[in-house]
């Protein structure tokens, strides 16, 4: 044992310049993946070919050609350029609804988790109803709730991707919760006679990081699916917004006469959440968690 | 605990789970604060109009009570009378329900071989290149969204080599050879989105119960390969895939909705958006209702299989 | 003798993140045929990896880099997967370490060994299976339990039954590997008689894994002992314990708690095995006291220094002249236990299961774990609470810690009553009681530095400190203030009991629970341990209750000693008293099933009225179990509670009756004795 200053705690090690050498490959590749799309999201937002609503950017169902990688669809717009537009929508629109999904979900499972008696009886109990609805029909059905007036808004798709992650995410907080709670340093802190807010926050919370962590990065990778799922079903985001979904779902109609208008928009689609399952299979081996994905 | 008390206890838990549905459901639907006729008919609606559907849903009378008088009659088996079509609900379902139920049967057998045969293969060969290619396709299909992989299958197989109906329509005058052709495409797609997770559950839990203690004493009393496989280690790991699989039944149910849309297969799941688009609120609910009880059910025959796999949870809790 | 099995030059790598890294070095031992070979050393010697190289098996990340193993002259290490299956189980058995893990969870006993001897065809003519699998059974001592699951049976009945199907085939050597840790006591000499009467009959070969020198005492021949990957010593037993001649092996001898009130602990073991502190010489050069310059440089092999004897260190004479000390343990602070009451626990009943209303409505009780616990602890005393597992110790330890409200008694602190639950109880109160855990992995929270985990308590509880309380604790604990930056991960398993000891010190608590904190520690390490809070005791004036089912440790440390079984306690003594006289017929049981080192020939008795069951709360729950109930009074009437000079005793037998028992002349060899609870099931 010697008395030199030791190394800084490992949870700091990822700062060191060397992190990046020591990651699994599909954490980088997905990295890369992810990284690109977001920059291509940004750029989209302000600067696309042709306008994302803009008719007769080129001649109608014309195919894919160096001006239109993606082709033209049925009235002429730009597939291109209202995929680039629309990455950002899906993006941003994943990320708010996982987030919110996140805290309400941790929140509630780390709580009942730890808290147990009644508390978590009651929760458990509705946590498991709301999973017993197959979650597309949940979604459908609280966007038909919230009627006409809320209907194809952004801040309604972010609620309902929310509220259908929030009981999967409690459900996976309160057994990581209840795990850690069995542990001694918990049993520690109780005979210190430490509150239940400082127990979970302290004790639990950072222990259970690592668990939360790679739902989130699986639940992200879905997020654009299901967004997806909804606008291709026409309860999505209004158009003529180009949410990917819908622009898939407004194209099918020209499969035959120029597949690329679906297939482009959805191998794209596809792309950013193989980043995103990329990602999370590396960042779960490297946090020694085991991803499972559920509906 | 034996087998029926636990039996007993797990019906009652799923009954309460359904009681708790159909009151969200119905806080959901009708709760809502603000009126629930003009959410469904918009501003625009005339008077008269928002008046006959008032009527139509009862939403003169308080929310308890239209709650008690819906639940009650379907505990009784009357699921009301669609709004859109004016039809009794039941008469409406059945045929659905039914079209659907052949689908799920046949997407459920494909579901099984393509899970456990490359879960199987892989736990074997782990860290092997045909593991790794397996890890790789699976990946890319579970990145894929149900509803462009099912238009891919159909784009492939209905119209660039064109060996299968693009559309799934039958009816009851289709013979079975065209009802079954029509339902290969949509049942595969379904197949394939639950297989994907499976998948990988099946493989990580085969390969944890591989390394566990009882397999290792198991392979050193020198049993063969084979016994060790399918005797001592697939029947603890198949435990958590069957989780999954009830799981799955949910996303089944969901996926039920695109794959049956894209492929326009007149099933539950059509019913379903059309009853949503046309905000028939009787018809919306009793589907609702209906796919959370498959969902629950499938919970129940998953755990009951899993406490008879596992003798250990018989005598725990 | 014919050798059965040799091992040469066998030389085993691990792939880790950073390499390979040599786990085995040229080890190299042969067993006869018939013989038994013990393998001992600490965690991570490698041992283990050596045993399962003798079926042939290795884990996938390790590699053979040279070396055979050689069975009747042929060699495992080459033959292909067909040839090993024919061999494993039918002619080299395995007795694996846990058998709760071990056994399929999934299928019940009797097709476990059933497929054993159909996969061999290993049935003898003159028999069926059926037959066959009930005398296996019969053989380890079990009636038929065939038809039972494994977790329908206790952890030493599933020992019994890995044990009956490793000789299902009758095979040639037995490896078992480490087949008695985690049993109790009692239970873990069971087993050893067993297996050397199995030998006895069956005349197969054994190679026993321990890191449990008094236990191979009882069993082994001959015994080699691994210190980093390397054979050190190799010799007959009974040398080995009476003149050890490696620096380690006297060392790892010397750490062993033992019952003859002898003192070792001032030639333990320093330090502990840092692969990553390796000098190129002598493995153990850094940890030895004997160790030269020379030592650092040159590599020691094993080198013959007597008839059937070798030793891997060019210091041994020096070593082996060298008397072991045997200090008599002076009866530290002693002195002091006469001062004033700090803690009593009073009718203490506790059970884990709330009576539901159901049961209240219908006037049923529930079953308590622990019942009419009386004890008390005087300030700056130790007193010792011993029993096996599942006796209740650790839920004593609970109620009083106000972790489990009782359901009935009281506890009382000084002079005031303690609150049943914790949150009744006032910061005063929790900071006196602080409580250590067995776990020492799981009693630190990962996530946070060790500066943090020692600050915590004393913000919360108020109490000033400035920038050398935190190092003053950390050196009375044996650390320095290099520990303060560094996570739980970054320590050993001592270590971090260490840290857990100094944050309990540091709000200067008047009572230490200690929960059994030696158990998951090695030997060596335990030793130090033991030192510490001996040190800690006198210098701190704190009382401690400590929890533990070694007799030996709790003789070095307690002042009073407290026996606890089945919820009961069965005596209370002092600790001298109880060793000289143990009294009680259960303390009795756990003296003589306590190893000693030397070859102690002990079998356990057999009870005098097997048929007898215990019924909690009725009778004496010993009663079906002791050697010397005196009749069916036992499972009817409570024991009397009879006082003693330091204490009291639990029995219906009368005082001058007990203590005195001549051992009876038809030692039976049938244990059958924990199969009571098995036909209660």
């Amino acid at each position: 044992m010697t008395m030199t200053t030791s190394s800084l705690p490992s949870r700091f090690a990822w700062l060191d310049k060397g992190f990046w050498q020591t990651t699994p490959g599909p954490f980088r590749v997905g990295a890369i993946i992810l990284i690109a799309h977001v920059l291509f999201a940004i750029a989209g937002a302000f600067w696309t070919p042709y306008g994302f609503a803009e008719m007769g950017a080129g001649l109608p169902l014309s195919g894919a050609s160096l001006q239109h990688p993606m082709g033209l669809d049925q009235i002429g717009r730009d597939v291109f350029s209202r995929f680039m537009y629309g990455a950002h929508i899906v993006l941003l629109l994943s990320f708010a609804g996982t987030v919110l999904g996140m805290v309400a979900g941790t929140t509630l499972g780390l709580l009942s988790g730890y808290i147990g008696g009644w508390f978590d009886e009651i929760t458990q109990r509705i946590v498991e109803a709301m999973i017993s609805i197959p979650f597309l029909a949940l979604a459908l059905v609280m966007i038909i709730a919230a009627g006409p007036a809320l209907a194809g808004e952004p801040v309604l798709i972010v609620f309902v991707v929310a509220l259908v992650y929030a009981p999967r995410i409690a459900r996976i907080a309160r057994a990581a919760a209840m795990e850690i709670a069995t542990r001694e340093y918990v049993a520690v802190a109780e005979l210190r006679g430490e509150g239940t807010w400082s127990i979970v926050f302290r004790e639990i919370l950072l222990n259970a990081a690592n668990v939360l962590l790679v739902e989130f990065s699986l639940r992200l990778s879905y997020a654009p699916i299901l967004i997806g799922a909804l606008g291709f079903l026409g309860f999505g985001i209004r158009p003529p917004t180009p949410e990917w979904g819908l622009m898939i779902s407004e194209n099918r109609n020209l499969l035959i006469a120029s597949p690329v208008t679906v297939f482009g928009p959805g191998l794209g689609l596809a792309s950013l959440v193989i980043g995103f399952n990329l990602f999370t299979d590396g960042l779960s081996r490297m946090l020694g968690q085991r991803s499972v994905a559920g509906a | 605990m034996s087998v029926a008390r636990l039996l007993f206890s797990r019906i009652l838990f799923s009954a309460l789970t359904l009681l708790l549905v159909s009151i969200l459901i119905f806080l959901i639907l009708e709760a809502l604060p603000g009126d629930v006729a003009t959410r469904i008919l918009g501003r625009d609606a005339t008077a008269k109009a928002l008046e006959v559907l008032r009527s139509q849903l009862h939403l003169n009378q308080p929310a308890l009570v239209r709650y008690f008088q819906w639940i009650g009659d379907f505990l009784r088996g009357d699921l009301g009378v669609s709004i859109a079509t004016g039809r009794p609900i039941a008469d409406v379902l059945a045929p659905r329900i039914l079209n659907t139920l052949l689908l799920s049967l046949l997407a459920f057998a494909i579901y099984l071989v393509l899970a456990l045969v490359p879960a199987i293969i892989q736990a074997v060969n782990r860290g092997k290149a045909v593991d790794n290619v397996i890890s790789v396709i699976t990946l890319l299909l579970l990145s894929l969204p149900d509803f462009l992989l099912a238009t891919m299958l159909l784009f492939l197989f209905a119209v660039a080599v064109p060996i299968l109906p693009a559309l799934a329509t039958i009816s009851e005058t289709s013979t079975w050879q065209e009802t079954l052709r029509a339902m290969v495409l949509p049942a595969v797609t379904l197949a394939i989105m639950m297989a994907v997770y499976a998948i990988r559950v099946l493989r990580d839990s085969l390969i944890e119960v591989l390394r566990s203690d009882y397999v290792r004493l198991a392979e050193l009393k020198g049993l063969r390969p084979r016994a060790v496989l399918f005797r001592h280690a697939l029947p603890n790991a198949i435990v958590p895939a069957l989780n999954v699989t009830a799981l799955n039944l949910g996303f089944l149910i969901g996926g039920v909705v695109i794959v049956e849309r894209v492929f326009s297969y007149p099933g539950f799941g059509t019913l379903l958006i059309d009853a949503l688009q046309l905000r028939d609120i009787p018809l919306i609910k009793a589907t609702v209702m209906i796919s959370a009880a498959v969902y629950v059910a499938a919970n129940l025959v998953a755990d009951v299989l899993a406490v008879l796999l596992q003798p250990r949870l018989r005598t725990s809790r | 003798m014919k050798k059965l099995i040799e091992v040469r030059n066998l030389n085993i790598a691990y792939a880790g993140p950073s390499g390979w890294t040599n786990v085995v070095q040229d080890v190299s031992f042969e067993i006869a045929r018939g013989e038994a070979f013990g393998l001992v050393g600490e965690s991570g010697c490698g041992k283990s990896t050596v045993a399962y190289r003798l079926l042939g098996y290795g884990t996938i990340n390790s590699f053979v880099q040279t070396g055979e193993v050689l069975f009747d002259g042929v060699d495992l290490l080459k033959l292909g997967p067909a040839s090993l299956t024919r061999l494993r189980g039918n002619r080299i058995a395995l007795v694996p370490q846990n058998p709760t893990t071990s056994l399929s969870p999934g299928m019940r006993v009797g097709p476990q060994i059933r497929e054993m001897i159909a996969t061999h065809k290993a049935l003898p003519d003159d028999t069926t299976m059926e037959r066959r699998i009930v005398e296996l059974f019969a053989l380890v001592g079990l009636p038929d339990v065939g038809h039972r699951y494994p977790h329908e049976l206790s952890g030493g009945q599933q020992q019994r039954v890995t044990i009956a199907m490793a000789v299902a085939c009758n095979p040639d050597l037995l490896v078992l590997d480490e087949p008695t840790t985690g049993l109790d006591v009692t239970t873990q000499r069971q087993i050893i008689q067993l297996l050397s009467d199995l030998r006895a009959r069956i005349g197969m070969a054994m190679l026993y894994v321990t890191h449990d020198l008094a236990l191979l005492a009882q069993i082994a021949n001959r015994v080699g002992v691994m210190y980093a990957g390397q054979l050190v010593e190799v010799a007959a037993s009974d040398k080995l314990l009476s003149a050890p001649a490696h620096p380690y092996s006297r060392g790892l001898i010397a750490s062993i708690p033992t019952m003859d009130g002898t003192d070792r602990q001032t030639r333990g073991l320093r330090g502990v095995l840092r692969r990553d502190q390796m000098s190129t010489g002598c493995k153990f050069e850094p940890r030895c006291d004997f160790a030269t310059t020379a030592c650092r440089t040159t590599p020691q092999a094993l080198e013959l220094i007597a008839d059937a004897r070798s030793v891997a260190c060019m210091r041994w004479r020096d070593a082996a002249t060298q008397q072991l000390p045997a200090v008599v343990a002076g009866p530290h602070g002693r002195t002091a236990a006469r001062s004033e009451r700090l803690l009593s626990v009073a009718d203490l009943s506790l059970s884990y299961q709330r009576p539901s209303i159901v049961d209240k409505f219908l006037g049923r009780t529930t079953h308590s774990v622990v019942r009419d616990i009386d004890l008390e602890l005087r300030a700056g005393e130790v007193v010792a609470l011993v029993g096996e597992s599942g006796s209740g110790k650790s839920t004593i330890a609970r109620a009083i810690s106000g972790r489990l409200p009782p359901r009935s008694g009281a506890i009382t602190l000084e002079d005031g009553p303690l609150s049943p639950a914790l949150d009744g109880r006032s910061a005063e109160h929790l900071r006196q009681i602080q409580y250590i855990f067995q776990n020492p992995d799981a009693s630190l929270n990962p996530r946070s530095s060790i500066r943090s985990i020692l600050e915590r308590p004393l913000k919360h509880f108020g109490i000033p400190a400035d920038g050398k309380t935190l190092e003053t604790v950390l050196e009375s604990v044996g650390l320095h203030a290099g520990y303060l930056d560094r996570i739980p991960d970054q320590l050993s398993g001592g270590e971090r009991q260490r840290i857990a000891i100094a944050r309990a010190l540091l709000v200067n608590p008047k009572l230490l629970i200690c929960d059994e904190i030696l158990s998951a520690l090695d030997v060596s390490v335990q030793a130090r341990i033991v030192e510490l809070l001996r040190s800690l005791k006198e210098k701190h004036d704190v009382a401690m209750l400590f929890i533990s089912h070694d007799l030996a440790v709790v003789q070095q440390l307690a002042d009073r000693v407290a026996v606890l079984y089945h919820g009961e306690l069965m005596q209370m003594s002092e600790t001298a008293s109880l060793l000289t006289a143990p009294l009680h017929p259960y303390t009795e049981m756990l003296l003589e099933a306590a190893p000693s080192l030397r070859k102690d020939g002990h079998v356990s008795r057999p009870p005098a009225t097997p048929t007898l069951k215990a019924t909690p709360g009725i009778g004496c729950p010993f009663a079906g179990r002791c050697p010397r109930q005196p009749g069916s009074l036992c499972a009817d009437t409570r024991p009397p509670i009879q006082e003693t000079g330091s204490g009291f005793v639990r029995c219906h037998l009368p005082i001058d009756g007990l203590g005195r028992h001549a051992r009876s002349p038809q030692h039976m060899r049938s244990p059958a004795v924990e199969d009571m609870r098995l036909q209660s099931l």
